[in-house]
């Protein structure tokens, strides 16, 4: 068992209850792996530096969590085939901080004020 | 055809402060810490964008070594979070 983080981004377009199912489809990928999910974050609407596919925009998610290699080959075969995802990326760890985070909701709380 | 001498040249005075041209590295100038190492470095993470922009030119190249002063260790790690954030399009 090891620590992985995991983000993906999903198109412009998708709308909030199509990305809760986005959200919950890969957190049971896990989960019925045998893993472990120890924190989930949001981070919102956010700009790409260059266009990515035709889009400008994307939704991130980003799952830390506890597993073996075979959960990383189920979630990597969901994600190519999902037409809703435009990147998915994978990293190892050997130590998890999850304390920091660098995408915070401040940018949307400005917003609103 | 007899060659001029070369008493043009011997007849430049040697200045002792021509040592010190513009051309030549002072090494005080120069000798620089890595900023990434040490107790209170901040983190090398794909997602510290804040941190990774410093190490970007304006062309989205990564910076060489020898400008930033970040050491070898560092700048390897460097480039790594550099091209995962480029996957995401972070950067």
């Amino acid at each position: 068992m090891s620590f992985y983080e995991h983000t993906l981004i999903a198109k412009q377009d998708t709308s909030t209850p199509e990305l809760k199912k986005i959200e919950k489809k890969y957190e049971d990928i896990i989960t019925n792996t045998e893993g472990e999910i120890i924190k989930i974050e949001k981070w919102g609407l956010l700009n790409f530096s260059k266009k990515i596919k035709a889009y400008n925009k994307g939704f991130y998610i980003h799952y830390k969590f506890k597993a073996e290699s075979k959960t990383l080959e189920e979630i990597k075969k969901n994600s190519i085939i999902d037409n809703s995802l435009l990147r998915h990326l994978t990293v190892k760890y050997k130590k998890l901080d999850i304390e920091t985070e660098y995408f915070t909701e401040k940018d949307s709380n400005e917003k609103k004020k | 055809m007899k060659r001029k001498s070369n008493k043009k040249f011997n007849k430049r005075p040697q200045n002792p402060l021509s040592k010190l041209s513009l051309f030549q590295k002072s090494d005080s100038r120069f000798s620089k810490k890595c900023p990434l190492s040490g107790k209170d470095a901040p983190i090398v993470d794909y997602k510290n964008i804040k941190l990774l922009k410093r190490y970007i030119s304006d062309t989205d190249k990564i910076m060489p070594s020898r400008i930033t002063s970040v050491s070898q260790n560092k700048q390897r790690k460097l480039t790594s979070e550099i091209k995962k954030a480029k996957i995401l399009g972070l950067i």
